[in-house]
């Protein structure tokens, strides 16, 4: 008799869960996009002989019934906790979660990688600013995996190999070494980068290197809305939320931002505060992920111009160097291509610093 | 299709339940068939019409060969089945193999023929083989329907990767099978934790097994791992797709035979053999090994008959020499114990035991492997003489990291986690009854969360 009760029970319990499940993904509304993990979901797929004869619906389908399952986020972070809570791996999808902080875990340097990046840096040089007068900085932007996997023995890339591969690579550059500047309170808990609060040192050792003295006040203002950054999507664990701060200036006010991301320009600002409150706050400094971009001061005290090659580390840095220049020009050669500099910057006694984060340079396919 | 899937688990095998449940009983193996040659189209539409076509031959030689009993046209027909049956197989999976060694033999370059093998096919051949010498023995009567065989031959739960379903098995099912509140609640645990033995167990070592392979810092400690690793892989991989197989059609009625039975607790090979693909082992030993003479002939032809048998169950994994080389080992291992090893084994069960161990982990090295070359470079590290070191940071670093799974993997390869239950279930009664779906539900679930999470998810078997 308890035999039939558990028996019964188990198939009342499972097809209730089976069913449910099944009913709530044919008819329930679907998404086109996922804002944890900020990127398109899969819709259905077209049916017709073709795709199924050639077997594209069949994938597509498999790829749609995934994104689409109800309450996906809820079960992402299910796998996660057991990955990391019951069978204690290590990391789940190679993130992993220490001291509050969710972080990548990175293992080994790409020698192909750094090549790569080198080979890029190495084409701008050659090609716009060997035969210019151009003062030319570089710095590399620690991971917040350089800090977290010396404590808990975690694989980790050489980093001071990676630096010293790099140094060697871009001899015709000045290296500039931020790394003791930094520890791993300056970075955000949920999200890749570093906080703009906490950089202001950094933002004086460089600009001390390029010959300037950073001496602005600024003013700490929070976004009200909480930042769940990149991490916490693709963890999918419930992490509390970082607080976005940002340094604001009344200069900053006067300043022209102009973006070329379309190929025409267009006026922005220094703090994007619609983004603030989007999909992905961090994209508030400097309008995010722009190829090109301008910063024009008209109260600078020198016509000094910087150009800032640059990934996403750089758009919360740069905003504290604008005091002293009149110009400066941010380039992302991941959404444009190298060769197309010389169309929109024209090389001729500036500043020029190449700011590269660890985790873009071991991963530098995208820079064009 | 996968059964690990959201596709199978919440799209289709739903579906399934519906149409096979509402239809009259008559039309339950039709339901069965269609839905059959959706799952199988599902992954290779193009290859259903070779499956049909191999269905079609196995009917129309069934029926010639009763009709033709002890005649000439009964022998003809069984050959035309043999050779139809095996020339399928032979030209899709083995032919680039045959024309590989031809070219090196000879020097000659003759084109391979590239063909993507075809899902399934050494399970359904052997399906249908076993059908039509099953009707020339008389064992069975030839099947006048060819809905019902075709659902046989077909049916999805065991469809592409086992256990290997004889025709004699499960003829009367097709004509008459029961369903019950405890068979089918039985169906619904045994799917489960098949899927569970998959997804949490056999994926993540398969990870692990990929994580070494690309590893720049392989140590001694790592290949011994990775050899560990990849042992037990293989078993909840394949073990977890026959639970899932033996589940589904206990929910559709049908009782198909186990196909493992804790093979890492034999204290012999011999005895692993009886544990480890029991429907294969016995569909060689009853169509292979005994017609051959078995072991009631001379020593030197019974050897032939265990070289023969072996060789073949080697290269019916696979088209490649570490397959046969693979089939030959066990071959010498189970020469060896028939001859010298039987009664010390009998009387040293640890000794055994680890010998079984150490056996069958370098026994997969050579299966697993790409190539013959890098199965043997896989064994020298593993006894240093590869010169890797002892052990490496990166080693230590993914003993921490899957040292759950390796230690729930080792336990749950042994009938302990049975036996904790039974004495469970004895000791809680009514709570059990209560606890245990309440188990299986967390299960579902979180093999779905690892689903919709995208992770990584081959079955291994679906190759052979």
């Amino acid at each position: 008799m308890k035999c039939s009760l558990k028996n019964l029970i188990t198939i009342i319990v499972i097809g209730i869960a089976v069913f449910g499940f099944s009913l709530w993904g044919i008819i329930g509304k679907k998404s086109d996009f996922s804002e944890s993990e900020r990127r398109v979901l899969a819709k259905f797929p077209e049916l017709n002989a073709e795709t199924v004869l050639s077997g594209s619906f069949m994938s597509d389908f498999e790829n749609y019934a995934l994104d689409q399952f109800p309450m996906r986020d809820v079960f992402r972070g299910i796998k996660s906790a057991s990955v990391l809570g019951i069978f204690r791996q290590l990391e789940t999808n190679e993130l992993y979660i220490q001291n509050g902080y969710i972080t990548k875990s990175e293992k080994e340097i790409s020698d192909k990688m750094l090549i790569h990046a080198a080979d890029r840096f190495q084409y701008i040089y050659d090609n716009f600013l060997e035969d210019t007068n151009v003062n030319i900085y570089f710095s590399i932007v620690p991971d917040k995996h350089y800090f977290l996997s010396k404590e808990n023995n975690r694989l980790a890339p050489d980093y001071d190999s990676l630096v010293s591969e790099m140094r060697n690579k871009t001899e015709y550059m000045k290296y500039i070494d931020i790394f003791p500047l930094l520890s791993i309170e300056d970075y955000y808990r949920t999200d890749t980068h570093w906080k703009q609060e906490s950089i202001t040192d950094v933002a004086a050792a460089i600009a001390s290197e390029m010959g300037i003295t950073l001496d602005a006040e600024y003013e700490t203002l929070a976004v009200e809305q909480p930042f769940y950054g990149v991490y916490y999507g693709q963890l999918a664990l419930p992490v509390k939320p970082d607080t976005l701060y940002y340094l604001n200036n009344p200069l900053f006010d006067e300043c022209t931002v102009t973006s070329y991301n379309t190929g025409l320009p267009e006026k922005k600002n220094v703090y994007d505060m619609e983004k603030a409150q989007g999909r992905d706050p961090y994209e508030m400094f400097l309008c995010g992920s722009d190829a090109l971009l301008t910063i024009e001061n008209p109260n600078a005290e020198t016509d000094k111009e910087l150009v800032v090659f640059r990934d996403s580390f750089g758009s919360s840095l740069v905003p504290l160097f604008i005091e002293e220049y009149s110009k400066i020009t941010l380039v992302d050669i991941r959404y444009m291509q190298s060769g197309a500099i010389g169309s929109f910057v024209e090389f001729s006694n500036q500043d020029v610093l190449f700011l590269y984060s660890t985790l873009i340079l071991n991963n530098s396919l995208a820079l064009k | 299709m996968l059964f690990s899937s959201i596709t199978f688990l919440y799209y289709f095998f739903p579906i399934v339940l519906v149409l096979y449940f509402i239809v009259p009983k008559m039309f339950r193996n039709a339901i069965l068939l269609l839905t059959s040659l959706v799952f199988y189209a599902w992954g290779e539409p193009r290859y259903v019409f070779l499956m049909v076509i191999s269905i079609i031959c196995g009917y129309i030689c069934g029926l010639l060969i009763e009709k033709y009993k002890d005649k000439l046209p009964s022998k003809l027909a069984l050959l035309a089945s043999c050779i139809i049956s095996l020339g399928m197989l032979g030209y899709f999976k083995y032919a680039d193999f045959f024309i590989t060694n031809f070219n090196t033999v000879t020097g000659l370059s003759v084109p391979l023929l590239k063909l993507a093998l075809p899902i399934g096919i050494s399970f359904y051949t052997f399906q249908i083989l076993s059908y039509t010498i099953d009707v020339y023995r008389g064992t069975v009567p030839a099947q006048r329907n060819p809905i019902d065989l075709a659902a046989y031959v077909t049916m999805f739960p065991q469809l592409i990767a086992g256990p290997i379903v004889r025709y004699s098995d499960v003829a009367k099912q097709l004509a008459e099978r029961t369903h019950s509140v405890d068979k089918t609640s039985y169906g619904v645990r045994r799917f489960i934790y098949g899927l569970s033995k998959k997804i949490f167990i056999a994926n993540i070592l398969g990870e692990f097994a990929g994580t070494f392979i690309d590893s720049k810092q392989q140590s001694v400690l790592f290949c011994w791992m990775y050899a560990a690793a990849y042992s037990l892989q293989i078993y909840f991989d394949f073990s977890g797709y026959s639970d899932m197989a033996v589940g589904l059609g206990k929910i559709l009625g049908f009782d198909f035979m186990e196909n493992f039975n804790y093979p890492y607790i034999s204290s012999s090979i011999t005895e692993f053999w009886r544990r480890w693909h029991i429907s294969l082992g016995s569909w060689f030993r009853d169509y292979v090994y005994i017609p051959l003479g078995g072991n009631r002939v001379s020593k030197l032809k019974w050897l032939r008959n265990i070289f023969v048998v072996w060789m073949l169950t080697g290269f019916w994994h696979g088209a490649a020499w570490n397959f046969i080389v693979w089939g030959l080992y066990f071959a010498f291992f189970l020469i060896i114990e028939k001859l010298y090893l039987k009664n010390f084994l009998s009387e040293h069960k640890t000794a055994g035991h680890c010998y079984v161990l150490i056996t069958v982990i370098i026994s997969f090295v050579i299966f697993g492997a790409p190539n013959f070359k890098m199965a043997f470079d896989y064994i020298k590290g593993m006894f240093g003489m590869a010169d890797l070191p002892l052990v490496t940071a990166e080693t230590l670093y993914y003993l921490r990291s899957y040292a759950v799974i390796i230690a729930i993997a080792v336990i749950g390869a042994t009938p302990l986690p049975k036996k904790l239950y039974s004495m469970a279930e004895k000791k809680f009664g009514t709570a059990a009854a209560i606890a245990e779906p309440c188990a299986i539900l967390i299960l579902l679930f979180t093999a779905t969360a690892y689903l919709v999470d995208g992770s990584f998810n081959p079955f291994l078997y679906f190759r052979f």
